[in-house]
Parts: C-alpha cells; sequence; structure tokens
C-alpha cells in the first residue's frame, strides 16, 4: 500500500503555501501581476471616490477634446470624461469578472469533484452534459443564453454573470473532475472511504484541500479570460447597455471616432487589454511556483 | 482494432453532441415562440395580427413537433425562410459561409509559417533575450482581446499608414490581389489570435526534443545548428503542435464572428450578430448551428489526430 504513495507520478496537485516553500525567488510574472491588479483593484474600489466626473455627466469639456489638465484621457462626444469613465469602468469590469469565475469555479469545482468522486451513471451523465456545453463554442453559448433570457431582458450585469459563469461552468467542472480521479487513488481517500465518511465529506475535507492549487490556476486562467469575454459581448452589443462605462461597450461605442478622436477608443482598450495582462501574468507566476502548466483551451 | 473501434467511438459521439447542440439551439432561440410574433410584426401589432402571423408560420403547435420539422429541413440543407428577407436561408447564408472560408484559410495559411519560425527561435535561443520578448510578446498577446487587437490593427495599419481597408467590402473586390489586400487587417489579427498559443505550445514541445539524446547526437556530429532544428528537432516537434493547430482550427470559427464584426466583413459572423438584433430566428438558428458544426468537427479532427499520433493505440491489436 504505501508503495503506491512514493512510485506515483509526481504530484499533481501542491499546496499553495508548500508552494511558496519551495522557490527561492518568485516568479517575476507573479510579482509585476500581483503590483497590477492591486492598482486595479484599488482603483475599482476607491475609484468612485476621487474620479474628477460620474461616468455620465455630460459636457464636462468640448466633445472629442484631447487629452488636457481638465479632461486626462480627453472626452467623448457626448464631453463625458473618458478618465472618469475609464475609472467607473474597473469596478465593473472586476466585479463581473471575478464573481462570474468565482461561481464557474465553485460549482464548476464542486460538481466535477464530485463526479469524479461518486463515478457511476452520475459521473457519465454529468460529463456527457458538459461536454456538450462545451461543444458550443463559448461566444454562441453565451449568445444563446442571451436569446433564451430575451435580448429586451438582457442588458443587466447580473445576467451577464451568470452567462459567463455558465459559459466557464462546465469547463471547470470537467477539469476539477480529471484532477478527482486521480485523486480518488490515493491513499488517504482510500482511508477516509474505510472510515466510512459520507461522500459529501470526502469531497470536501479530502479532495478539496488537495485540489486547491490547480482550482486557483484554473480561477485565474478563466478570470483573464472573463473580460475578453465580457468585453466581446459589449462590443457586440450583448452586454450592458449605454451609458455604462464597460469598456468593450465604450470601444464600440467609439469605434465610429477612432480617425477624429482615437483617445475614445484607445482609453477603454488599453485599460481592457492591461486588465488581462495583469491577470495572466499573475495566473502565469502562480502556475510557476505551483510547479503546473497553464493550459489554456 | 483497437483505433478503428475508438474512432467510431468518437465520430458517433460527436453525431450525437451535434443533435444536442441543434437542440440546444432551437430551444434557446424559439422558447419564447409569442416572441417572435412580436418581435416580427413590431409593437403596434394586435392579438388577432399576431394570431395570425403563428398560425401562418405555424408557430402555434407544439415545440418539440416544430423542432422535429426543422431538424428534418436541416438534413436536407433547407432552413426555412429568413424571416426578415423572405429568402430562403440557405441563399442567405451560403455567399456569407464562403467569405469567412476565405477568410479562415487566408488567416491559417499566415498563422503557419508566423508560429513555426518564432517557435522556433523562442526555442533554440530558450531562456536568453529573444525567448523572453517572444514569451513576453506572447503574454501580452493571447491577453489582448480580438476585437481590441482588431481595432488597434485598423488604427495603426488603416488609419495612421493608410495602407489597408479598415472596412472590408471584399464583394466590391475586383480582382484576387484586391481580395487579399482587402482582406489582409482581418486575417491577420486572427492568424495573431492563434499563434499567440500555437508559438508558446512548440517553443516547449521543441525544447523538450532539442534537449534529448539524438539531437545532442547530432549536435555533437557538428550538424549545423539550422539543420539540427530543420531536419531532426522540427519535425518531431511539430507533431505535438498539430493538434494544437486543430484547436486552433475550432478557436478559428468563434473567434471570426468578433473579428469580422470590426472589419464590417460580410462573412457568417456578422450575418449572426446582425441577425440576432433582426430578430431573424431561422437565420440565428442556421449560422449557430453551422458554427457549432464546425467548431465540432475541428475538435474531433483534434481527437482523431491525437488518437493516430498515439504509437500505444496504434500497435494494441
Amino acid at each position: 500500500m504505501t508503495d503506491s504513495v512514493i512510485t506515483h507520478k509526481p504530484i499533481a496537485v501542491v499546496g499553495l503555501s508548500r508552494g511558496l516553500g519551495r522557490v527561492r525567488r518568485l516568479p517575476w510574472t507573479l510579482v509585476l501581476g500581483s503590483i497590477l491588479l492591486t492598482i486595479y483593484l484599488l482603483v475599482a474600489i476607491t475609484g468612485p471616490l476621487w474620479a474628477p466626473y460620474r461616468y455620465d455627466r455630460v459636457g464636462t469639456g468640448k466633445p472629442f477634446a484631447a487629452p488636457n489638465t481638465n479632461n486626462l484621457l480627453g472626452t467623448d462626444q457626448m464631453g463625458r470624461d473618458l478618465f472618469s469613465r475609464v475609472v467607473y469602468g474597473a469596478g465593473l469590469e472586476l466585479f463581473m469578472a471575478l464573481t462570474s469565475t468565482a461561481v464557474a469555479v465553485i460549482l464548476g469545482g464542486f460538481l466535477g469533484l464530485l463526479s469524479g468522486f461518486i463515478g457511476g451513471w452520475f459521473d457519465e451523465i454529468t460529463m456527457r452534459v458538459f461536454e456538450i456545453l462545451i461543444s458550443i463554442p463559448v461566444l454562441v453559448l453565451a449568445l444563446l443564453v442571451i436569446m433564451a433570457v430575451g435580448l429586451e431582458a438582457s442588458g443587466s450585469e447580473l445576467l451577464l454573470v451568470g452567462v459567463v459563469a455558465l459559459v466557464y461552468l462546465p469547463r471547470t467542472g470537467r477539469m476539477a473532475r480529471s484532477v478527482a480521479i486521480d485523486l480518488v487513488t490515493r491513499d488517504y481517500v482510500m482511508v477516509a472511504r474505510a472510515r466510512g465518511e459520507s461522500a459529501w465529506s470526502i469531497v470536501w475535507r479530502e479532495l478539496l484541500p488537495n485540489a486547491t492549487g490547480v482550482l486557483l490556476v484554473e480561477f485565474g486562467v478563466r478570470a483573464g479570460y472573463a473580460p475578453i469575454l465580457i468585453g466581446s459581448l459589449g462590443f457586440l452589443g450583448l452586454g450592458v447597455r449605454p451609458p455604462t462605462p464597460e469598456w468593450g461597450l465604450m470601444i464600440s461605442e467609439n469605434r465610429a471616432n477612432l480617425v477624429a478622436a482615437p483617445w475614445t477608443v484607445l482609453a477603454p482598450a488599453l485599460a481592457l487589454s492591461g486588465l488581462v495582462i495583469s491577470l495572466n501574468m499573475f495566473t502565469d507566476g502562480l502556475a510557476r511556483v505551483l510547479g503546473r502548466q497553464v493550459k489554456r483551451v | 482494432m483497437i483505433v478503428v473501434k475508438v474512432l467510431f467511438s468518437r465520430v458517433l459521439w460527436a453525431l450525437v453532441t451535434l443533435f444536442a447542440v441543434s437542440f440546444i439551439i432551437f430551444t434557446a432561440i424559439e422558447i419564447l415562440p409569442g416572441d417572435i410574433a412580436a418581435r416580427v410584426l413590431g409593437r403596434y401589432a394586435t392579438e388577432e395580427m399576431k394570431a395570425e402571423f403563428r398560425r401562418m408560420r405555424g408557430l402555434d403547435r407544439p415545440m418539440l413537433v416544430r423542432y422535429g420539422e426543422w431538424l428534418s429541413g436541416v438534413v436536407q440543407g433547407d432552413f426555412g425562410d429568413s424571416l426578415v428577407s423572405e429568402f430562403n436561408v440557405g441563399e442567405v447564408v451560403l455567399p456569407k459561409l464562403r467569405n469567412t472560408f476565405l477568410l479562415a484559410l487566408y488567416a491559417f495559411i499566415l498563422y503557419i509559417p508566423f508560429s513555426i519560425i518564432l517557435g522556433s527561435l523562442s526555442a533554440v535561443f530558450r531562456e536568453g533575450s529573444v525567448d523572453t520578448f517572444l514569451s513576453t510578446l506572447t503574454l501580452i498577446g493571447l491577453s489582448i482581446p480580438e476585437f481590441v487587437m482588431g481595432t488597434l490593427l485598423a488604427f495603426i495599419f488603416g488609419v495612421v499608414l493608410m495602407a489597408f481597408p479598415v472596412v472590408v467590402a471584399i464583394n466590391m473586390a475586383r480582382s484576387f490581389g484586391e481580395a487579399l489586400h482587402m482582406m489582409a487587417l482581418p486575417a491577420v489579427t486572427l492568424a495573431i489570435a492563434m499563434a499567440v498559443y500555437a508559438i508558446r505550445m512548440l517553443r516547449d514541445n521543441l525544447i523538450e526534443v532539442l534537449e534529448s539524446d539524438y539531437v545532442r547526437m547530432a549536435i555533437l556530429k557538428g550538424v549545423p545548428m539550422y539543420q539540427v532544428v530543420l531536419r531532426h528537432a522540427l519535425p518531431n516537434a511539430l507533431v505535438p503542435a498539430l493538434n494544437v493547430t486543430a484547436l486552433n482550427l475550432a478557436y478559428l470559427i468563434g473567434g471570426v464572428v468578433v473579428v469580422e464584426k470590426v472589419f464590417a466583413f460580410p462573412g457568417i459572423g456578422t450575418l449572426l450578430i446582425d441577425s440576432v438584433f433582426l430578430r431573424d430566428a431561422p437565420v440565428v438558428e442556421a449560422c449557430a448551428l453551422i458554427v457549432s458544426a464546425v467548431y465540432i468537427v475541428a475538435n474531433l479532427f483534434a481527437d482523431v489526430m491525437t488518437i493516430l499520433l498515439n504509437p500505444r493505440l496504434r500497435t494494441a491489436k
């Protein structure tokens, strides 16, 4: 029995604290990613307190004013201050990306672990349903959910969170299940089973703690993609409604003015790309610390 | 033959998936049946008008019956009539599908040499400044959403340099060369979006091969480095990268929706989104189903290739 532990292939799952103890120097991506993310978070939380104008206040300067001391990033066609809009957008963007990813990883992770542990027909059905949902392209699936709810009812932040969570849930679920399949053969799970513990308790107390590393990286990868999906939906006119300062929507609103006032597009574009870059750097570094490869499929 | 058995089950499962996906698509779009009449007739339609419309279109019957009819039509290549233009959906979709296919093919042809060259450079100079630079670049590349990348490229090459058109009116192209020139920006956008993954994957694979014994042997024998990479290492590193390429092919069909919209390219992605806002249910269903079907087939292709390239499965009886 004991040698099954020793000969087992290199442990795919390493706890965060153990991982941090192993590396002497933190990867630069983790350091830079953390710094950038902290800045984004600070702006998101405190932004509304110090932003020069409200996001929907029109006529803060001349329409299409170039960046100047009054409007740091210039203004759009209604004279709205782009700096303020981008600052207000940070909170919205982070809220939607993090909540949707958290819902997907918690629900998907739990379902996946449970499915891998229980096995049998429950596993079979769950995985088949997940696979069918995965076989619809992300954007098309999001579009279908929005159409099922009705275009008229769409446009709320919560619906968007639900859409993104639903799109990711089967993907995180399948990933968590593959981890569970690997974990259920371990001795401590067998021991827990022999002790007669319930499935819930084993998933919660044995599998989950050992899968946190994987789930964290999964969270990072998904969180890094969530703003892209949310932004794309906003860009296509399927996300939140104007005058909400969602960055993807801002890019789509101002695209026609790209020639006359490039800052109206560049400001939200840089903010959005910067957020995704910070999230990806953070995840990349985290994965290195945990000794895992980041798979982006 | 275990391979044949595995392949057969994969193909069968793909068909089942396609069937299930068609049901999801139809349900999602037609779950609000009263809504379709209201959507098409506008807000001033009376109840009688709506009822008449539903009766004419057969929308008053149970959804499962309508799904059955739709599906049997689809299997025969008939997606019904567009609610907006009254044309058969096939006539609306086919020209757009051809455009999208051309764009995807173009992007794919750009993507292959681009990924191989940059991936190899990164692996050969691993841990060096070229590698660090390229790794950072690809990390940034995969962080920039396609619609942002497309918009930025349109700004730089279309607006500032005025070298390429920002709106791709492909049907206006008079020659093949002109068409290629017109499609350059969306094609490059898609190629970059795919290449960032492939470069990283190829780099990792190639490093593994470059550190194997037979490559070391070749280097010690005095084979020039470019030959070691081109003749000895690359062919073996490309095999696993084929899987990424097949997955990229699957990605391409999804990514194309947004990129087409950026450049107002008259393809299936633009048609899909426009039809959503026109509430043209049959066209949306057709586009969604076609996009999903290509996606499923591309994923199946990736799967099959992985199986065929796996020697353990090949040699087993």
